[in-house]
């Protein structure tokens, strides 16, 4: 039963993180209906980024490492935008999808020949320390992580919601010609929901590279095919479904590394996927309208 | 066969790209690019590698069975993907490939992580030529067919197809069992050249590749995926000067095609031979009405652009 407790603790610290990057697909793929293959690696730039600055300035450790990331990863997503996504808006989602897989090689070699290919050392932001909650017992950085997480999802969806900004990019999600007609500025609320998204996915990068202690040229592969995953099973009309999926995924994960065998893990989240996907062609909770 | 040297594994693996570029093209003509190529290439190795192997099956045998065994896997995933459509079907496809490699990565009969090994070689030349042969001539002869007529119609659109009479569910199942079947024959040669067979190949990164190939060489004609095979399997090579920035300028270059010519180097044109490459003319223009969706760059009409502007 503690077993049980804890493996579905650990299940929801990395469901959360999926969560962020998946969120950060479906902005894109919604607002912009762009397959953004490149964000996972601009997760990874962000985690480097947070690096960079803690082993700068020691001495101010998490906080200065999330700022770093943020800007790092949302200056690349603002790069990204007008160089690749903006001029390939509108056109076949392969298109887009080439492009933006064309910036992941690029980005992911690039960073192999600055860092090397291998992982390498994270700071220590947050103390390696033990906190018992009832029966489970969690490290204080999958709590910050997961903390970390829930601010951000709760940001995404206070900026979709309640904002201008927000309303506007939910207005071009439906229909971008009518948004148009009605006077909003098409391109650049698409930009905004690029950086917002890049943003979030350099937090989400920081706190992801202290919770393992580890980073690598190589690292947005894992979280991108995962969080894909997440929002082709989920759909892309209501951020609440997307999250849920990613959370439940991340639960599966680590009950079928608990009880099955952790080479099974990433098998699990295809077949759940193809499962739904031959229910429900339109994702579990619906709309994939292009 | 004559020998060429230090040039014979390119070739080799250009005339196998080539291959499998055909075999997917073959399946995207109906509107469906499969996401799972690799993973049906590798069920061509798998089942050639344990025939030659484990039971002594000629090569010749074993390469058949594995074209059938591509087709009835890309069969099987035609039914699985019969109600999804467009985007949503090529993701299924993708996960379907990683579903495969995982069960490939767990099933110890045929060495697991371990990779399969123990293959002869069997393939030269010789096999490759004749391979691209083949898929050349199912390609082309696809193409002009009554078959590829309605693929088309299918991809451009599917009601319109229906009400003409086109049963669109066996259109897409014979162009995803067709083409299966020719990336299954490639994944089988492929195997007895390289001779290991290992679960990561099944990948879908490996996939992504021969998607590639397709969109930077145009999908509107059978000769586009053959000249992005043969551009993107010799790119790498030719840029062995650039030592460790060589994955770089590989990005850099498919960035810059798809941004430049986001339908593909070649366009579609009447009669189905490439009429420009890059801006210089192959063969006489025809008037107006044939070079208009040409010209404008976009990608038929029937695929009219949602976004705004």
């Amino acid at each position: 039963m503690d077993l049980l407790l804890q493996q579905i603790c650990n299940g929801l610290v990395i469901g959360s993180t999926y969560a962020v990057v998946a969120l950060g697909f479906a902005l894109a793929f919604s607002v912009l209906r762009v397959v953004h293959f490149a964000h996972p690696d601009i997760f990874m730039v962000g985690m480097f980024s947070g690096l960079v600055a803690a082993n700068y300035w020691p001495g101010l450790g998490l906080i200065i490492a999330i700022a770093a990331g943020a800007a790092g990863a949302g200056a690349l997503g603002y790069f990204a935008e007008r160089t690749i996504i903006g001029p390939l808006r509108g056109r076949d989602i392969l298109t887009t999808l080439i492009g933006t897989l064309g910036l992941s090689i690029v980005l992911q070699n690039g960073m192999a020949l600055l860092v090397g290919p291998d992982p390498v050392a994270y700071p220590t932001l947050v103390p390696a320390r033990f906190i018992d909650i009832g029966p489970v017992m969690l490290t204080l950085r999958q709590i910050v992580n997961l903390g970390l997480s829930a601010l951000l999802l709760v940001l995404v969806s206070v900026f979709v919601r309640f904002t201008r900004t927000g309303r506007a990019a939910r207005a071009i999600a439906e229909r971008p010609d009518v948004a148009a007609a009605f006077g909003v500025d098409v391109a650049r609320i698409c930009q905004i929901t690029i950086v917002f998204a890049s943003t979030l996915a350099g937090v989400a990068a920081v706190s992801v590279g202290s919770l393992y202690g580890s980073a690598s040229a190589f690292v947005g592969l894992l979280y991108g095919l995962k969080a894909f995953t997440c929002m082709l099973v989920a759909g892309n009309r209501h951020i609440e479904g997307v999250v849920a999926v990613a959370i439940g995924l991340g639960i599966i994960e680590a009950l079928v590394t608990g009880y099955v065998s952790s080479s099974m893990k990433d098998a699990a989240a295809f077949v759940v996927l193809i499962a739904v996907l031959y229910v429900r062609p339109n994702g579990m909770f619906g709309s994939y309208a292009t | 066969m004559p020998s060429f040297g230090f040039f014979e594994p390119i070739l080799i693996f250009t005339l196998l790209n080539v291959t499998m570029a055909l075999g997917l093209y073959v399946t995207a003509l109906s509107g469906q690019l499969s996401m799972a190529t690799a993973a049906i290439a590798g069920v061509g190795g798998y089942m050639s590698g344990v025939l030659t192997v484990k039971f002594g099956v000629p090569f010749a045998v074993a390469i058949a069975a594995a074209t059938a065994a591509g087709c009835l896997v890309g069969g099987a995933l035609a039914l699985l993907t019969s109600r999804m459509r467009d985007f949503i079907l090529k993701l299924t496809t993708l996960a379907f490939g990683e579903a495969l490699a995982v069960l490939a990565f767990n099933w110890d009969y045929t060495g697991g992580a371990n990779s399969f090994t123990g293959l002869q070689l069997h393939t030269g030349l010789g096999t490759c030529a004749l391979a691209v042969a083949a898929a050349l001539f199912v390609a082309w002869r696809f193409d002009q067919s009554r078959l590829g007529l309605a693929a088309r119609a299918v991809r451009d659109d599917p009601l319109a197809a229906a009400a003409m009479g086109i049963s669109v569910p066996g259109i897409r199942f014979t162009t995803f069992a067709l083409g299966a079947a020719i990336v299954g024959m490639a994944g089988a040669v492929q195997a007895h050249y390289v001779l290991v067979i290992s679960p990561s190949d099944l990948g879908f990164f490996v996939s992504l590749n021969y998607i590639i190939f397709l969109l930077f060489g145009g999908l509107q004609t059978m000769w586009g995926p053959v000249l992005g095979a043969i551009l993107l399997t010799v790119l790498p090579e030719a840029l062995r000067f650039a030592n460790e920035y060589r994955l770089i300028v590989y990005g850099v270059i498919i960035i810059a095609v798809v941004l430049w010519r986001p339908d593909g180097l070649l366009h579609r044109v009447p009669l189905g031979v490439p009429q420009r490459l890059f801006g210089i003319r192959l063969s006489p223009g025809r008037p107006a009405r044939a070079t208009a969706s040409q010209s404008s760059g976009a990608p038929l009409p029937q695929l009219t652009r949602t976004a705004a502007e």
